[in-house]
């Protein structure tokens, strides 16, 4: 990343008849950054790509890329290529002419050409599959090729609409790394669209996360796990345990907290969150929980309380500890080390906390 | 079938007879046209090939033949350009009057063909066209364009517009998208077309009859010779010449069809 801003959208808003899709959509992107843009089926992630490639024009705001102005640009003229979401390989051409197909208009030799397909193909681990038919590809073949074919325009961003969707979960982790380090190795912006949290975090630089067409925050992965912005952002990524809390004290930059059900504790401060009064939500990663049968020592909170659900997940097992004084269930999950389910239903256990894994999340009527 | 067939006793046999009233009369020109004798009844008395062979030396009819394909390529290629376009269109975008449209292009298939000649007659009278093979393209491509549309319809129904998108999004131009993308994967759909509104053009009488003024097409003069009863034979072979080849080019166009489906199923892969 030098520090140059790439892609610059500002107050960008799209509108279907009545129905509003994006909304005041602020964001900069630095160069060589890879970007996801998360958030649930039909809050706009798609709209959004779609108006950086130029296929939509904006209700209202502006595009910049590398500094110019997109407006009136088609997308046959930006400095962008995109990987559909159903990889669009032409079915009446072979390997070599899809990836081919954009160099036609580049003025290159045939034989620059052939080389740069080549390249391009190379790139993806496709060496020699020029001559293979379009429907004699397997999935991750055919996203392969899409990729091959946008990356062999040099394009200054190349945008994906959930790239992965569409293949099984074997080759959509091994082409997590992929994608990342191809990323990595051209240097060009990546923005990526995805439903899928743990996508976004193993791949991206930055996320912004979007509900309802607006951003709800943009941030490093492990910032928005650690300070989600709300309680929306805090449930949509990761698993969340949400406790209400009382403020007590507010000594320099930190909080202090009466936890329902786990007492008091010295929490980080949530710079990202809205405060009007006591009344605070205080977020638990479940994972961030420690679980025992005997009272453990070395704590800063700790409860009691009776195990009403196990369910074992292969690597993790969850619980779910009811505890006097807490509305909800509280779910704790330990890794799974030796093959066993440690608790059951009625089980009385104590559960403990750390202050520095609990979650400010900031006043409880916002949420 | 197995279900309703269990259900109703009779219908297998329904269906039987159904087809056999409908096919039978159709089949039994293909027979009387190799009978050696004029008439056309039973006991058939020996089998030739003179009707076929008296063929050739029609002028009439070879004049007949020569406009009949001239009106039906004409149609063909008017009919399936005008379809592709309106296919896309109906497919793709969303538009203002939509259903409307469509169901105005669908009209011909529903509307008496007699009135529809007679009214074409009287339009083309009143501006001042003189019947001829243009005004019979011109009929036979209104009545056709249902057709055209239909098949392309489905053509462009299992096509992935993110193709189209994919082109224009590498560089392409619109236009360079439709010839490079658009018209490759649909081009067995146009093919189907192009053979569907040519067989239907080539086989058509009404409009024919009201729209071709001195130049008969072949439907047209098979008619004027059905009231000689020496020619009948005749008559009789070039009909079954004339069925085979309709039959031929739906079978072709059936086969291309099935071709577009296939190309675009292998696309959404
Ligand atoms: N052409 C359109 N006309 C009207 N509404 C539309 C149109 N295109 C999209 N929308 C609406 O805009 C919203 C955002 O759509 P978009 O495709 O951007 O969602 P998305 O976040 O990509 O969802 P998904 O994860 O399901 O792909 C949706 O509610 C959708 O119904
Ligand atoms: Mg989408």
């Amino acid at each position: 990343m030098t520090g140059r801003s790439m892609i610059e959208l500002i107050g960008i808003e799209k509108r279907y008849h009545s129905f509003q899709a994006l909304a005041d959509l602020n964001l900069t992107l630095q160069e060589g950054e890879f970007f996801s843009l998360l958030g649930p089926s039909g809050c706009g992630k798609t709209t959004a790509l779609r108006i950086i490639a130029g296929f939509l024009e904006p209700t209202a705001g502006i595009v910049r890329i590398a500094g110019q102005d997109m407006q009136g640009v088609p997308a046959n003229r930006r400095p962008t290529n995109m990987v559909f979401q159903s990889y669009a390989i032409f079915p009446h051409l072979n390997v070599g002419d899809n990836v081919g197909f954009g160099l036609s208009r580049s003025g290159l030799s045939r034989r620059q050409r052939k080389a740069r397909i080549e390249e391009a193909l190379a790139m993806v681990a496709l060496e020699g599959f020029e001559d293979r038919h379009a429907d004699a590809l397997s999935g991750g073949q055919r996203q392969r090729v899409a990729l091959a074919r946008a990356l062999v325009m040099q394009p200054k961003v190349l945008l994906l609409d959930e790239p992965l969707s569409a293949l099984d979960k074997k080759l959509r982790e091994s082409m997590q790394f992929e994608l990342r380090r191809l990323q990595q190795s051209v240097g060009i912006n990546f923005v990526m669209v995805t439903h899928d949290q743990y996508e976004a975090m193993t791949m991206s630089d930055r996320i912004g996360v979007m509900f309802d067409g607006r951003l709800a925050q943009v941030d490093t992965p492990t910032q928005l796990y650690a300070f989600p912005a709300n309680r929306k952002v805090a449930a949509f990524i990761g698993g969340m345990n949400f406790l209400p809390a009382q403020l007590v004290g507010e000594p320099a930059g930190r909080l202090e907290v009466m936890v329902a059900g786990l007492g008091g504790l010295d929490i980080a401060r949530n710079q990202g969150v809205a405060r009007h009064d006591r009344e605070l939500v205080v977020g638990l990663r479940p994972e961030q929980l420690h679980i025992s049968r005997d009272e453990p020592a070395g704590f800063d909170a700790r409860a009691q309380g009776t195990v009403t659900d196990a369910a074992f997940y292969g690597e993790t097992v969850h619980y779910h500890v009811e505890i006097a004084g807490v509305p909800e269930p509280v779910v704790v999950s330990v890794p799974n080390h030796f093959h066993t389910v440690d608790f059951k239903r009625g089980d009385r256990v104590w559960i403990a906390a750390q202050g520095a894994s609990v979650i400010d999340l900031g006043a409880r009527t916002d949420n | 079938m197995t279900r309703l067939s269990r259900l109703m006793p009779g219908l297998r046999a329904y269906v039987l007879l159904y087809l056999v009233f409908l096919y039978l009369p159709v089949l039994l020109i293909p027979l009387f046209s190799f009978n050696d004798g004029t008439v056309v009844a039973f006991p058939i008395t020996g089998l030739t090939l003179q009707w076929y062979g008296q063929l050739a030396s029609e002028d009439a009819l070879l004049r007949s033949l020569r406009n009949s394909f001239i009106v039906a390529g004409a149609t063909a290629v008017f009919s399936t350009m005008l379809g592709l376009f309106a296919a896309r269109a109906y497919v793709r975008n969303r538009f203002r009057g939509q259903r409307w449209s469509e169901g105005l292009v669908m009209l011909p298939l529903v509307t008496p063909v007699i009135i529809v000649a007679s009214a074409m007659l009287t339009l083309f009278m009143l501006i001042g066209l003189r019947p001829s093979l243009a005004t019979v393209v011109l009929g036979h491509t209104f009545l056709t364009l249902p057709f055209a549309v239909a098949i392309l319809k489905s053509a462009f129904e299992e096509f992935d517009p993110s193709l189209e998108e994919a082109a224009y999004d590498l560089g392409e131009t619109v236009p360079g998208t439709f010839r490079r993308v658009t018209l490759p994967i649909v081009a067995p759909g146009i093919v189907a077309s192009l053979l569907v509104t040519f067989t239907v053009s080539f086989d058509e009488f009404v409009l024919a009859f009201f729209l071709s003024g001195d130049r008969p097409t072949l439907p047209v003069y098979i008619w004027s010779q059905i009231r000689f009863p020496a020619r009948l034979p005749n008559t009789l072979a070039l009909g079954s010449l004339l069925l085979g080849f309709s039959v031929l080019l739906l079978i072709l166009a059936e086969y291309f069809r099935r071709k577009t489906r296939r190309i675009a199923a292998d696309a959404k892969r």
